[in-house]
């Protein structure tokens, strides 16, 4: 009796999860093309009266704080010479807790199931070198903190000077990365993309640069510094285009209805601009000239 | 991070990853042997469900099951999923995914017994559940060793699937401290750590293979 109803239960969950997901998916598509704040609020709350009893409560002290991240992209969220997590994103969500008295923890994701993480609570935000352009109607963000560019890398020695050279060559990009859907928008760069023999997707950008150097690959789409920090490490060989794919900018993204955080952590992100902790971390992990977070 | 530092990492995940290979045997194996008594049951229906259990099971991949069984809680019931959950739910669809193999490993064994066994152990006055604890299953346990030693195996080398849920086991601190260090070097680590693990599995299946081979 019990197998029964265990496997019941389980064939019902399998299919449910299956017609859920779906459902969900496509009312956020219908979300995305409402018009956004206020009213595009309101449309959120009666569809997803469910999701907001998690937590749109804003959080008190002692609460914890879990911040979803990807530990494979330094500078900004990778593990540090003693095997912890670190990172400029990090190191700057422990500052906001140690300001909020929140208790911080580290939770590496799978990038790919980003959203489905957050949405069920097991993370309160997504805190890497997050890319809001083009996600603006997904997340309820932070304000920006980050000015980035999405770059090309070739190998020196394949003599490909500006993105014009790319024409007919194999390019590399992260898998559900904000490069490849800068690559494939058509208000992007997909114009760009088109001109391209192929568009590679890579798990991570390990692989993708011992195929630049293996000559599989001619070059790799990347956020600049991403791109800075493998070429550091990486040493000589390398080059970054000096034309830039696009500029965008990097918030930290939290649930739709999550405003109470999201105004908590802003606060306290411009306490910390201003106590000039922020642009302490910034010099350390190097990118103090493309950090855009200033105080008023 | 110097070599003895990955070394170390490394060695903390793989007792991680141990940890789920070492409750999905405890789970599984015996929700194996119960699920291969649906599968064989006389109860139509009984059997009928756990055949479809199985086939879904074997049917889906194992990382789809880590993220319905992760998520599933909260999509269907909007339950809480954080904390402790995320490992139970690691084991829990490991140990219900192996226990649908190991069932159709059982049922391989059990069927393969000739009846004379059971009309000659009802002769000598055993009772059901004697034939079939005393007699049958030392025999079938005998029989399907390798076939669960193939299985065993696999498991050893699936513990990295449980990233799709973002439990960090070894694999994903080798992807991590990869990608820190910019170098392959952990992943050879990775290979030799799986590879010293798989080949302790296969020793002791042998060795217990030797063990129960009492007859020859």
């Amino acid at each position: 009796m019990k197998k029964k109803i265990l496997s019941v239960l389980l064939a019902a969950a399998m299919v449910g999860s299956l017609t859920v997901g779906c459902g969900s998916n496509s009312s956020e598509e219908k979300k995305d093309t409402a018009p956004t704040t206020e009213e595009g609020k309101e449309t959120t709350e009666e569809t997803e009266a469910k999701t907001e009893t998690i937590t749109s409560v804003a959080k008190k002290e002692g609460d914890t704080f879990t911040v979803g991240f990807d530990a494979e992209y330094p500078p900004y969220g990778y593990m540090d010479d003693n095997g912890d997590y670190t990172g400029f994103d990090l190191e700057l969500a422990q500052a906001v807790c140690d300001l909020k008295g929140w208790k911080l923890v580290k939770t590496p994701i799978a990038w790919d199931s980003k959203d489905m993480e957050l949405n069920s609570g097991s993370i309160d935000c997504i805190w890497n070198g997050f890319t809001m352009n083009g996600r603006e109607d997904d997340y309820t963000w932070s304000d920006p903190y980050v000015d980035n560019s999405q770059v090309m890398v070739v190998s020196e020695s394949s003599g490909i000077k500006d993105l014009a050279g790319l024409s007919g060559k194999i390019v590399g990009v992260q898998a559900s990365s904000a490069a490849l859907e800068l690559l494939q928008d058509e208000e992007g760069q997909k114009k760009l993309a088109d001109t391209f023999a192929t568009l590679q997707e890579f798990p991570d950008y390990n692989s993708a640069f011992v195929e630049l150097q293996a000559g599989s690959v001619d070059a790799i789409a990347m956020d600049v510094g991403v791109a800075k920090y493998q070429l550091e490490t990486r040493g000589e060989g390398y080059a970054i285009l000096d034309e830039e794919l696009n500029t965008e900018k990097y918030a930290i993204g939290f649930r739709k209805d999550d405003t109470g955080t999201r105004d908590q952590v802003n606060e306290a992100l411009k306490e910390l601009v201003k106590d000039g902790t922020f642009t302490k971390l910034a010099e350390k992990y190097d990118i103090a000239d493309m950090v855009c977070l200033k105080a008023e | 991070m110097d070599f003895t530092k990955i070394l170390e990492m490394l060695a903390g995940g793989m007792l991680k990853s141990m940890g789920i290979f070492i409750l999905t045997l405890v789970f599984s194996l015996p929700l194996g042997l119960i699920i291969s008594f649906g599968r064989m049951s006389k109860n139509k229906i009984v059997s009928f469900i756990v055949k479809i259990y199985i086939s879904v099971m074997r049917g889906t991949p194992l990382m789809l099951q880590l993220l319905v069984v992760f998520f599933g809680p909260f999509y269907l019931w909007e339950a809480n999923i954080g904390g402790p959950y995320r490992f139970i739910a690691v084991i829990l669809a490991f140990a219900l995914n192996y226990a649908a193999y190991f069932a159709e490993i059982y049922r391989s064994g059990i069927e393969s017994m000739p009846s004379g066994q059971y009309e000659a152990a009802q002769i000598l006055g055993y009772s059901r559940a004697q034939t079939f604890f005393k007699i049958i299953l030392p025999q079938v346990i005998k029989r399907i060793l390798p076939a669960v030693t193939n299985e065993v195996i696999t498991l050893v080398k699936d513990t990295s699937l449980a990233f799709a849920i973002a439990y960090t086991e070894m694999f994903t601190l080798a992807k991590q401290i990869a990608a820190k260090e910019t170098t392959f070097v952990p992943f050879i680590v990775a290979a030799v750590f799986y590879y010293i693990f798989n080949l302790l599995v296969a020793v002791i299946m042998e060795h217990a293979e030797k063990k129960l081979n009492y007859y020859q």
